[in-house]
């Protein structure tokens, strides 16, 4: 069996991967031979090695159209240049707010650096997966590296109890996936998503296929956090220390974009009448229990988990649509809804201070008269949130809207459109804590790193501008999923 | 004839197994029972000819995992006495989930729209079929791009694993070799001019 | 001869003792992690008989995957086990109910 030699024109689409094994390779050495003497070192290298990845991967890893690698292992298409460009960029986000929190909690240990590059490998090869066994690789190279960064804090007992709810959990869902595919795989006589698509046939589907997807689903869902399978979500999102609730809650939400696509509406086209009946229950219960529960959050981070819950159901409906531009509805809401979730918990994390993680609502209580500039960021970025034009959040729900109307789901339309005017009420409560009420709490005066203010001042910015101008990045997500 | 008798053997002591390891209380007997739920799906998987991966089971597995499952046990010096209590709660809901299951998987796999025809025996492999030597012609070609990947998925475990388990205590003595070999003279010896020199 | 069906069935045993140890053990983290091996083991045992009947290797190569992601897992799985009772002396699961709201 003569195997064609790898050559360098055969793997370019895959630099960005390539790129960045090697560099957190280089960070890790990096951190054993020098992190001991210089702190923030490989702290400060990853930044550098995110930066350069954006640029490298958008001068190498573009393709004019969807290519196969690897023996069909690995896909590349526009959807993943855009989304690995998207993924380091975040990350290096990410790693400009957490920088002062981590600092403070003496938790800057050239790991944290290591383990966000790590689980950012992972979603770069789900996002690029054409193959069940790419598929499962990806979603468990994300998942231990993110179990690790909850618990990274090991003087936290709240973090690790939070790790290991999420760890189990998460490996019995993990454990369904797996049976799930095997069934499929068993169906198909295939672990190639496009061979998959091929031979599972709209219409006909067997009674073992519906089988295997009942599973998968299940498991999708596990990953997304929709109802009633979140349980875990709050939990993580409370425990964990907040740079990483900032980390989980934006970039995995790209990779958990592509295992929808890349499974259910690539692979598994054939049987979308069937997943999208077993998805549309859970979308709606999503709906319902994100917005009300949380409303009677006291904790900031437990109330944003709901509003993470809350936009799920959203993304859910996107796909509900079980069309194309459904799916690109999906895309948009997600983006937005990254760049929200970054701003949100960076301001959380530019409020707190060493021994003050500034996380219950009532220490944003006269927020405007101590810091106005977080106070500013945080109105943006509610706003948007809760759908207020002419905010980006707006055109997301409106998209989603759209493509449920265009797609006869009459019933879901009116039940989004409500879940959208609850959801409204608690995120104006908190305009309301920062401008109205007054402090209760003796909270130091919030005073983050310049950097970390200038990235937020600039994340509010778009939040704002590209609600102004909302054409470009509609356009993108419509062309890239075409 | 005889694979078929095997077959049902092992099968029972598999199942017999799950079912211990389910409902001991004791964690290390619930160890010691997973250790023979693996050793007999290895033998199953060496009846339906899949070499290689039955051995890799029983090394990797037993050998390994187990060994860590048993030394973390240990380690955490558990007391079995506290977990005695009884089942909670939820215990009835497990039992009739597992009932459920296994009918519901038991209708699907027999049921006639499964899909495959699950009655039929595998093809024989020809003589000179090797396991082994299939999956590694595969796995380092076909299968490279996930080989590699599986390499940075055990680099995250040993970097997860030391991230969060290594304690550095303050206050502790260590032997540094660079600073004890690279020591000069003048770091130990002070020479500090004796008052008596003055006095005459 | 073993038929399909017979290890598609002992598989479905396996996953359905392994579901059911989920719900039974919610008292001892250490067994529930057991449970999850079970039906790791379940998974593979679909795999290898598809695999087996089809005449087709793919399914065996995704069980190597399988056991060495599960293998590294299970080490991160049991280092926050550690990292867990230092800080709290205990792996009950009842135990753990800080996080709530």
């Amino acid at each position: 069996m003569a195997e064609p030699t790898l050559t360098w024109a055969g793997v370019a689409p895959a630099t960005p991967e390539i790129y960045l094994v090697m560099a957190l390779c280089a960070v890790l050495l990096v951190e054993a031979f020098a992190g001991e003497k210089r702190r923030g070192l490989a702290d400060t290298l990853t930044l550098v090695v995110l930066l350069v990845g954006a640029l490298v991967s958008a001068v190498y890893g573009h393709v004019s159209e969807r290519t196969t690698l690897f023996h069909g292992l690995y896909v590349a298409d526009e959807l993943g240049y855009v989304l690995k460009l998207a993924g380091f960029l975040i990350v290096a986000v990410t790693l400009v707010y957490s920088r002062a929190y981590l600092e403070q909690r003496d938790i800057l240990r050239g790991e944290y650096g290591v383990l966000c590059l790590t689980a950012l490998l992972g979603i770069f090869v789900l996002v690029s997966a054409n193959n069940l066994i790419t598929v499962y690789i990806g979603v468990e190279l994300l998942a231990l590296s993110v179990y690790a960064l909850i618990a990274f804090d090991r003087e936290s007992g709240v973090a690790a109890e939070a790790a290991m709810k999420y760890f189990v959990l998460s490996a019995i869902a993990s454990g369904a996936l797996l049976y799930g595919m095997s069934i499929i795989y068993g169906m198909t006589g295939s672990l190639d998503l496009d061979v998959i698509a091929a031979r599972v046939g709209a219409g006909h589907a067997s009674l073992g296929v519906i089988f295997g997807l009942v599973f998968i689903v299940v498991a999708v869902a596990f990953k997304l956090g929709a109802v009633p399978f979140h349980m875990w979500l709050p939990d993580v999102y409370h425990g964990a220390p907040t740079s990483v609730t900032l980390f989980i809650s934006t970039v995995p939400q790209l990779a958990y974009f592509s295992l929808t696509f890349r499974l259910l509406a690539h692979g598994l086209a054939g049987v979308t009448a069937e997943w999208t009946q077993m998805l549309a229950p859970l979308a709606v219960l999503t709906l319902i229990v994100g917005n009300f529960v949380a409303i009677a959050q006291s904790n900031l981070k437990r109330m944003l988990a709901y509003s993470t819950i809350a936009n799920v159901g959203f993304i859910l409906l996107g796909f509900i649509a079980g069309t194309p531009a459904g799916y690109s509805a999906a895309l948009y809401y997600t983006l937005v809804y990254v760049l929200v979730a970054l701003g949100s918990f960076g301001v959380i994390l530019l409020a707190s201070r060493r021994g003050f993680e500034a996380d219950s609502l009532d220490d944003y209580k006269g927020l405007y008269a101590r810091d106005p500039l977080l106070a500013i960021v945080m109105l943006a970025l509610m706003f948007s949130t809760a759908g207020v034009p002419p905010f980006i959040g707006f055109w997301a729900k409106l998209r989603i809207i759209q493509e449920l109307w265009v797609t006869h789901h009459n019933a879901l339309v009116i039940i989004a459109a409500a879940a959208s005017v609850v959801g409204a009420f608690y995120y104006l409560r908190i305009v309301k804590l920062m401008y109205f009420d007054a402090p209760v709490t003796n909270a130091p005066k919030p005073a983050g790193h310049f950097g970390a203010r200038v990235a937020l001042g600039l994340n509010a910015a778009a939040v704002l501008g590209l609600g102004l101008v909302p054409g470009p990045l509609l356009d993108l997500c419509a062309r890239i999923l075409h | 004839m005889l694979v078929e008798v095997l077959f049902y053997v092992f099968a029972t002591i598999l199942i017999a197994a799950a079912l211990a390891v389910i409902i001991s209380k004791n964690p290390v007997h619930a160890a010691l029972f997973l250790v023979l739920s693996f050793v007999t799906s290895a033998a199953i998987w060496l009846l339906i000819e899949a070499e290689f991966l039955a051995i890799v089971l029983v090394l990797v597995y037993v050998g390994a995992v187990m060994v860590l499952f048993l030394f973390v046990v240990m380690m955490l010096d558990i007391k079995v006495e506290e977990h005695r209590r009884g089942f909670t709660r939820y215990a009835w809901l497990g039992w009739i989930t597992a009932v459920a299951v296994i009918v519901e998987i038991v209708g699907v796999v027999t049921a006639r729209r499964f899909g495959v025809d699950i009655t039929r025996g595998a093809a024989p492999w020809p003589a000179s079929y090797s396991n082994t030597q299939a999956l590694g012609s595969v796995l380092y070609t076909h299968y490279a791009y996930p080989f590699e990947l599986a390499a940075v998925v055990l680099l995250v475990a040993i970097v997860a694993a030391i991230a969060l388990t290594t304690r550095t205590r303050r206050g502790l003595k260590r032997q540094d070799i660079n600073r004890q070999v690279n020591v000069q003279s003048t770091d130990r010896v002070r020479l500090v001019k004796s008052m008596d020199a003055k006095s005459p | 001869m073993i038929t399909l069906a017979h290890l598609l069935v002992l598989s479905g045993i396996l996953f359905a003792l392994a579901v059911a140890g989920v719900f039974i053990n919610r008292k001892n983290i250490i067994l529930l992690l057991m449970c999850v091996e079970l039906l790791l083991l379940a998974a593979n045992f679909n795999f290898i008989a598809f695999a087996r009947y089809l005449g087709d290797i793919g399914g065996q190569v995704f069980v190597f995957f399988v056991l060495t992601v599960a293998a590294a897992e299970s080490a991160i799985g049991l280092a926050i086990l550690v990292v867990l009772f230092r800080e709290r002396r205990t792996i009950n699961v009842e135990d753990l109910d800080t996080l709530k709201g």
